[in-house]
């Protein structure tokens, strides 16, 4: 057996997605509508280093970030759930978020600061927790139920978002719509350090359950046969992951797509199990936000296209063409 | 090496298995057989740890398996479920190392020597060839060479298969069963398989064990099990037992 076909090289992959985040966080924070440039800001620049430290940086990092989480979720999901459509969003978890962020919107809520984030992210919560129970029969949570009640929640929350669109006040409006389509636009420092500490707990969570995590792939007996607590992986995996979704879905609004889209674009490239996409898809997940976002604010400079827009463009070909390989 | 006491399990109250009783010795080769529906499966999934026995007690070298730490227990005894099928298509050279999970730490990756036993189990199944091939390029026979090189890849000393000859040609059905009896030979593992083809179970197996409505109906040798007495009053099947190579070879009477 030759020997290349061994320990997986994990190193030289990291390594090179590493090292397109860094080119994208430089291209995303060096580019955009005003023409800054880094070495004016070190040399005391004050309206410079407002751009490039207040605004550009922080948008890029958290763009890095919700890319990163929403492609780790992904991973996770599909791992779980044995499923290769499987994502963040199919399980209702954004449909709970954008359900909170739409009712409060109709409340009048969403010209309080800070308070629509808060309760996306109680919506998403709410949602995991509900499709979660739905799922559960007796002692089993059954993957295909999970799916289904996650879809079927899905369509109430968008009746949901519908009407309290029809009850929200035309001023509020528009900002409801952008959180819809995903938006990076005002993002804070504070944002970043939150959804950081986040990821990086959910990550460590995750790689504490790998090992176990990916021997689901062949099976929910053949795992228990291994020696893994099958419903005790499940469980944290689940959670773990709808949690940071929500986090993220709860500072960036709905970015669809990528918790999909990355960990198939991993896999087709490396085909490894999941303890090896675990970290992969948080570095590729955060090279594509941090483009998508770039893309939104560059292709016309009198306005922001929506970044959900841009991640999807390129998402929905690649769902259709796994649909047809999975034929 | 495992003894069954007595053993029932139901499925939301409908019986799988009822009153189990059998110990199983090593390197022995033992055919389970029986219609479909008559609990075998669910036979194997208890002696796997997969279920927990509603009654009665399991109970593998002397020790309850309910006190069995899960990764020790596997170890020992590997399973291998009826159409296994990982979500996405792998080496077979990383199926077959990931029977070497329980032997992992938490966070552990498989090393070298992990490698080294999953080319020794590939080359035990004829195999070794398949390594580095994806498991979507592979007809059916090949595959269930790679996941039985995945069970073996632990060395475990009891080993239960759950139909393994299903959807296999007759060619494969029999290369597959002297796979099986030369592997039991050699190493002095006891292979448990569910199986529906009676004749090829008898001719390599030292035991049949056939099961009836969730009950073990008759455990004995295949010279016994063979006769059409007994086929038709387990099976309701009608056959004639036919001599040939020194065994009794059961034929449909049509």
């Amino acid at each position: 057996m030759p020997s290349a076909s061994r320990q997986p090289r994990l190193i030289g992959a990291v390594a090179l997605l590493t090292l397109l985040l860094v080119i994208a966080l430089i291209l995303a924070s060096s580019v955009g509508a005003t023409n800054v440039s880094w070495r004016a800001a070190m040399s005391g620049d004050a309206t410079a280093r407002a751009i490039l430290v207040g605004i550009r940086l922080p948008r890029a990092l958290l763009a890095a970030l919700v890319g990163a989480t929403l492609a780790v979720a992904g991973v996770t999901f599909q791992t779980l759930l044995r499923n290769p459509l499987a994502d963040p969003f199919i399980l209702g978890v954004s449909g709970g978020a954008a359900c909170g962020a739409s009712i409060a919107t109709a409340a009048g809520l969403a010209r309080l600061p800070g308070v629509v984030p808060v309760i996306a992210f109680a919506g998403a919560c709410g949602a995991t927790g509900a499709v979660f129970l739905l799922a559960r029969r007796r002692e089993y949570t059954d993957p295909t139920r999970l799916l289904l009640s996650g879809l079927v929640l899905n369509a109430f929350f968008s009746a949901v978002i519908l009407i309290s669109f029809g009850l929200s006040r035309q001023s509020d409006l528009a900002a409801a719509l952008r959180w819809m389509m995903g938006t990076l636009f005002g993002a804070q420092w504070s944002d970043v350090a939150l959804l950081a500490v986040l990821l990086s707990i959910s990550l460590a969570i995750l790689a504490t359950i790998g090992n176990d995590l990916r021997m689901l792939a062949f099976g929910e007996d053949d795992a228990k046969s291994r020696g893994v607590h099958v419903e005790r992986v499940k469980l944290i995996g689940f959670i773990t992951a709808s949690i940071v979704t929500g986090a993220a879905v709860s500072v960036s609004g709905i970015i669809g797509f990528v918790g999909l889209l990355v960990p198939h674009l991993m896999r087709l490239i490396w085909r490894r199990d999941f303890r090896f996409l675990l970290p992969l898809c948080a570095l590729g997940g955060g090279v594509l936000v941090v483009l998508a976002d770039l893309l939104s604010r560059v292709v016309v400079t009198s306005s922001e296209l929506p970044i959900g827009a841009f991640t999807a463009v390129l998402g929905v070909p690649f769902f259709l063409s796994l649909l047809r390989r999975n034929r | 090496m495992l003894a069954l006491r007595d053993v029932s399990y139901a499925y939301e109250g409908a019986r799988a298995v009822a009153g189990i009783s059998a110990s199983f010795d090593p390197a022995r080769l033992i055919a389970l057989t029986g219609p479909n529906g008559s609990g075998k499966s669910t036979l194997l999934k208890l002696a796997a740890r997969v279920l927990v026995p509603h009654t009665g007690e399991i109970a593998f070298d002397g020790t309850r398996l309910r006190d069995w730490p899960a990764k020790e227990y596997a170890k020992h005894v590997a399973y291998l479920p009826q159409d296994p099928d990982p979500t996405f298509s792998m080496r077979a050279i990383d199926v077959v190392v990931s029977g070497r999970a329980p032997f992992l730490g938490r966070f552990a990756w498989e090393r070298d020597s992990d490698y080294d036993e999953a080319d020794r189990a590939l080359a035990v199944c004829d195999a070794a060839h398949l390594g580095g091939r994806y498991l979507d390029e592979m007809s059916g026979g090949e595959r269930k060479r790679v996941f039985l090189a995945r069970v073996l890849a632990a060395r475990p000393r009891l080993i239960l298969l759950d139909e393994p000859l299903a959807s296999l040609d007759v060619s494969h059905v029999q290369q597959f069963s002297a796979l099986l009896r030369d592997i039991v030979d050699r190493t002095g593992v006891t292979v448990v398989y569910a199986t529906h083809d009676l004749n090829w179970a008898a001719a390599y197996s030292d035991r049949m064990l056939v099961m009836q409505r969730g009950a073990l109906a008759l455990d004995a040798t295949p010279a016994e099990v063979m006769r059409p007495d007994a086929i038709r009053e387990l099976f309701g099947f009608d056959a004639e037992a036919v001599q040939a190579g020194g065994r009794a070879w059961l034929v449909p009477r049509v």
